[in-house]
């Protein structure tokens, strides 16, 4: 299942920036799929909506420092799933945040690595089938990285339930506020990046209000 | 899409989904565009040592959102095949490199990636089947996605000189503004949801605390937002450390 799990995480990688762009890649369907293999798509899913939580303000635009939120998604699921119950959410999140950093700064590698390559294209004889090549290259490593960062991550985050998890201080409720509360960060960037308070304050308090009467009422 | 496009299309459409496979700090999309345009150039004739120059110019430096980089490469496609020499193809690429990151970033990733994300979010803090939001989001998402990509290929091949007067009949920012505004309803439904089902149930203390944190988002925007993670990460740790004491 590690395999299976890792070669996910590679694949995810590719869809984030090499190929597709089909957004398979983030938290909210990345982690549901491996809870999916995993047998608990529903575990996922909870995972998957508080990591997109701490991406979805997030820009990618240019050659910006990204974060990798698929392989890490894979593996905050499978963290989640071999944590104590109490404390699953709360390593699996742990897992997902700290494995996204790592993979971008994998990316960062790559990219340079990817300049080598092309580099070398630039310098020597060059044919569409050298330029095929190279491009197909820089893909396959990139499904390498993602699928070692998701393996290296399964490895670590394992460890780090097994050690972390007995001693969870916190409840259920404190927990997820515990999670919220560093999201509600991000859900403020976001409406700064939609033109800030001033500009959407009615359509967005209309929300607010439509979403706590569907919470009570609901 | 135009009736009359170029042989190779097909190809370079399908290649143009792997246009950031090898994006680097050098050439930026450079190479992943001559990789995109290769079916076109092949198909229009070209062999041997042409087809190996015609190719080489296109590594040079290039940039521009994914999704949009079809009207450059169809209009590129249009320019080799009119025989365009190589400072003309130069300035066209350098002049829509930068309209075109920033009408797809600002589409794309301020407005319909979010607002997409933010439905199948509430959908699924409405407890419905783990599936329901994840297709959801998949199957609106991509349908704006391959619609933009089909789109943006077609203003490309309709002629490289008319393309600037296209891009401004789309309107693309007006549409973008358009699904801002829903996505900032649809914001304020989540956080509505989050507040009244996720931090008031666990006391007072964590809804001050939401809303605190809420408030420096607003204020500080993307420059927080590491810092915010760190914090969640280090109170993670520090909760855990708390029980093993």
């Amino acid at each position: 299942m590690t395999l299976l799990l890792s070669a996910l995480g590679g694949v995810l990688a590719l869809d984030a920036i090499a190929l597709g762009q089909f957004m398979v890649s983030r938290p909210l369907a990345a982690a549901t799929i491996a809870g999916w293999f995993l047998g608990d798509p529903l575990l996922g899913l909870q995972i998957g909506a508080l990591l997109e939580l701490f991406h979805i303000a997030s820009l990618s635009s240019g050659g910006s420092r990204v974060a990798d939120p698929g392989p890490a998604s894979v593996a905050a699921v499978v963290v989640a799933a071999t944590a104590q119950p109490d404390s699953a959410v709360a390593l699996g999140v742990l897992a997902g945040l700290v494995t996204s950093e790592l993979g971008g700064v994998t990316i960062g590698l790559q990219r340079r690595l990817n300049a080598r390559l092309i580099g070398r294209l630039e310098e020597g004889p060059l044919t569409p089938g050298h330029l095929d090549a190279a491009h197909l290259a820089a893909m396959s490593i990139d499904f390498v990285r993602g699928a070692a960062l998701t393996a290296a991550a399964q490895v670590g985050g394992g460890w780090l339930a097994q050690a972390l998890g007995p001693a969870w201080a916190l409840g259920r409720g404190a927990t997820m506020a515990l999670l919220l509360v560093g999201a509600s960060v991000h859900l403020g960037a976001l409406l700064k990046g939609f033109g800030g308070w001033s500009v959407r304050r009615r359509l967005f308090m209309a929300g607010v209000v439509a979403g706590l009467a569907a919470a009570y009422l609901g | 899409m135009s009736a009359r496009r170029p042989a190779g299309w097909l190809g370079s459409l399908l290649r143009s989904f792997a246009i950031q496979g090898s994006w680097n700090p050098r050439s930026l999309l450079g190479s992943g565009f001559a990789f995109a345009l290769v079916p076109f150039l092949r198909r229009s004739g070209l062999v041997g040592t042409e087809l190996a120059r015609r190719t080489r110019r296109h590594l040079e430096p290039f940039n521009a959102h994914p999704y949009l980089s079809g009207v450059a490469l169809g209009a590129v496609a249009r320019m080799e095949q009119e025989g365009a020499d190589a400072e003309t193809v130069r300035r066209f690429k350098r002049a829509v490199q930068g309209p075109l990151g920033a009408l797809g970033d600002n589409l794309m990733w301020g407005a319909w990636r979010p607002a997409t994300l933010l439905f199948a979010l509430a959908v699924a803090w409405s407890g419905t089947h783990p599936w329901v939001p994840v297709l959801l989001f998949l199957a609106l998402y991509n349908a704006g996605h391959l619609a933009l990509r089909w789109w943006s290929l077609g203003v490309g091949l309709g002629g490289w000189r008319g393309v600037g007067a296209r891009l401004e009949a789309a309107r693309l920012p007006f549409k973008a503004e358009r699904v801002v505004r829903a996505a900032a309803l649809l914001l304020g439904v989540l956080t509505g949801g989050l507040l009244a089902g996720g931090l008031a149930p666990a006391g007072w203390g964590w809804s001050v605390g939401g809303m605190a944190g809420f408030a420096l988002g607003l204020r500080l925007g993307q420059r927080v937002l590491r810092f915010a993670t760190l914090a969640v990460v280090l109170g993670i740790l520090a909760a855990a450390a708390a029980g093993a004491r």
